[in-house]
């Protein structure tokens, strides 16, 4: 028995060791969020796979930015995406991850719906009515922003916590007048009597951009960072392939999350792909020299963040410089 | 269980020792208290250490005194929106509410299934159906049926705190010593006399011990039927601040839940010392 476990622990050794040699892992866990990107072009493709020979590579489907946090919190996933409310709520929770590019920009992907029969045609009408959007996402962010802007007070209104999916239903059951959320679940508020008031883009053209940015683990970084630059080489290859074949990507999408290809079509024009050599520009993450506007728009989210008391603190501006590291596109792109 | 032990256990020391186990059982209540003192205490000391020596990262368990500050924050300013009573509130009209609706509906229906076999077999393959059904995924269902609102929420709770009083309560009946049936129906009882005056009586404090089960188990759905469309409840507030990793809102909201339901434990026992002392 002891000799056995000796052999064993002998193998496991020898194993480990020449996994170390190799500085390859074993297992990648990549979380990505259940709307309409890139990613899933990556995903069903396997461009992953075809950058990491040989390593086991797993996906998981995340609901939302607020179970993106926990699972990277509890160390679930090596890589995954958040928006920029979830981001800066890591970035001040000191959460060990840092943002590596940029998965999309928000246009009219989302937005918020409104029932058609209510007579709602600006955000003054939603004075007692109840309006759904997930806390702590970017649509949540938004809503809070667009109604400060034009003096709503939000307290006129009932706005509840409802995840995507849950909004959808709510909806069809007619529980709730006005929602603020994203595709695919979107669509159905939109066929069954609502009509849309504001969108995402509509908001970024009036100084609140937001978008999802794609994250990696510090660990994990530290540990393969070879692996990292595989990981935006596949990402990159998939926003090629959406702005190169957007027929080929409208079928993957429509496929993917089940929906009708004249959706996803649709729901295509609706999302920003910034090609990863733009992304690199003042306009997006900036260069490892000098870092680019996303990071102002980290740090307004946070500071909105504490002002609702859902933050403790805003942390300074350099914090959020540090957490944005283009240095891996800047690699991908350099070769 | 336990009202059999006392039953064996009171003919054997009864005359015996009455008086010294009487001077026994002070000191013993009262060091029973202490050592349950101890493991609290111990418990925070570990906290307080563990967070002071920067063994634990803060994101994940804050010091006691973040999580006390958090207290007094949302006792005084609230969450958003809502002080930690109004939270409390909104928890315990919910949990208190669907309890009564459970006891309302299951101790009537656990006397039937009790004392009659037909009525037993027609209903016990519902309740063992959905009894181990997780509750969010009944939730999930009951959202699209019910809605968003507080029906989809009490009837979630309500669903959580059924099956324990129903089948304490059908245990209870069984578990009648059928003597004193015999006893009472020769002297001329009626069905009604059986229930009210031998049934009830023998079974009240095993259906009492199953309410307090079924307490317990509408305290752990909270936190489920809260994460739906809600903005105000202990559940919420713990759901919400997880969202921001507000750990410590978590850890006190947690608190608070394991304190108040140690609290209504004690009402319950209270009410039961009282109604039955014969127990």
């Amino acid at each position: 028995m002891k000799r056995f476990v000796a052999t064993l622990a002998l193998a496991t050794l020898a194993f480990t060791s020449t996994l170390r040699a190799e500085d390859k892992p074993a297992k990648v866990t990549v979380g990505y969020l259940n709307l309409v990107n890139a990613q899933l072009v990556t995903k069903h493709l396997g461009l992953l796979a075809k950058e990491m020979p040989g390593v086991d590579i797993k996906y998981v489907k995340v609901g939302g930015g607020g179970d993106m946090l926990r699972a990277i919190a509890g160390n679930d996933v090596d890589f995954g995406g958040l928006g920029n409310p979830p981001t800066a709520i890591g970035a001040t929770r000191a959460l060990p991850i840092k943002g590596i590019l940029v998965i999309n920009m928000l246009d009219y992907v989302e937005s918020m719906v409104v029932r058609a029969d209510k007579n709602i045609t600006s955000l003054k009408d939603l004075k007692g009515k109840t309006v759904a959007a997930p806390f702590g996402s970017t649509t949540h962010y938004l809503l809070l922003q667009a109604l400060k802007d034009e003096g709503v007070d939000p307290a006129s209104m009932k706005i509840i916590d409802l995840a995507p999916s849950d909004i959808a239903a709510a909806w069809l059951r007619g529980d709730i007048d006005a929602a603020w959320f994203w595709e695919p679940n979107l669509d159905k508020a939109v066929k069954n009597g609502g009509k849309i008031l504001v969108t995402s883009g509509e908001m970024a053209k009036r100084g609140y951009p937001t978008w999802d940015i794609g994250v990696v683990m510090n660990a994990f970084a530290q540990k393969y960072p070879s692996y990292v630059e595989k990981f935006v080489k596949a990402e990159c290859e998939g926003i090629d392939f959406w702005l190169k074949n957007p027929d080929k990507t409208a079928e993957i999408i429509a496929e993917e999350l089940s929906l009708p290809l004249e959706d996803a079509t649709r729901m295509m024009k609706g999302t920003g792909m910034v090609p990863c050599s733009k992304q690199l520009t003042d306009e997006y993450l900036g260069t490892s020299v000098k870092k680019g506007k996303f990071v102002d728009t980290l740090v307004s989210t946070a500071d909105f963040l504490v002002k609702q008391e859902r933050l403790p603190k805003l942390l300074p501006r350099a914090d959020f410089e540090a957490f944005i590291q283009p240095a891996y596109i800047e690699k991908v792109i350099g070769r | 269980m336990s009202v059999e032990a006392s039953h064996m256990a009171i003919p054997i020391s009864a005359d015996r020792t009455r008086r010294g186990s009487l001077r026994l059982r002070v000191p013993k209540v009262s060091r029973s208290v202490l050592l349950s003192m101890l493991t609290i205490a111990v418990l925070l000391a570990c906290w307080a250490i563990v967070t002071e020596m920067g063994w634990a990262n803060e994101l994940f368990l804050p010091k006691p005194q973040a999580v006390w500050a958090a207290f007094i924050k949302t006792m005084t300013k609230g969450y958003q929106g809502a002080t930690l009573l109004q939270h409390l509130g909104a928890s315990l009209y919910r949990i208190l509410t669907a309890f009564a609706l459970a006891c309302l509906v299951g101790i009537p229906l656990g006397v039937l299934m009790g004392v009659s076999r037909n009525a037993r077999a027609l209903l016990n393959p519902l309740i063992e159906f959905y009894r181990p059904l997780p509750p969010l995924g009944l939730y999930t269902l009951l959202v699209m049926w019910l809605g968003i609102g507080e029906s989809s929420k009490l009837s979630l709770l309500f669903l959580a705190g059924l099956p324990g009083i129903v089948i304490s309560t059908i245990q209870a009946v069984t578990s009648v010593d059928p003597v004193y049936v015999r006893a009472a129906q020769s002297l001329g009882a009626t069905r009604r006399h059986l229930l009210f005056h031998v049934y009830l009586p023998a079974a009240g404090p095993l259906i009492l011990a199953g309410m307090r089960i079924s307490l317990g188990f509408t305290y752990t759905v909270l936190v489920a039927a809260e994460i739906v469309a809600a903005s105000a409840g202990i559940g919420w507030m713990i759901w919400d601040a997880a969202k921001f990793l507000l750990s410590d809102v978590v850890i006190m909201g947690l608190i608070v839940l394991g304190l108040t339901g140690v609290v209504l434990d004690l009402i319950m026992r209270g009410i039961a010392k009282l109604l039955m002392p014969w127990a």
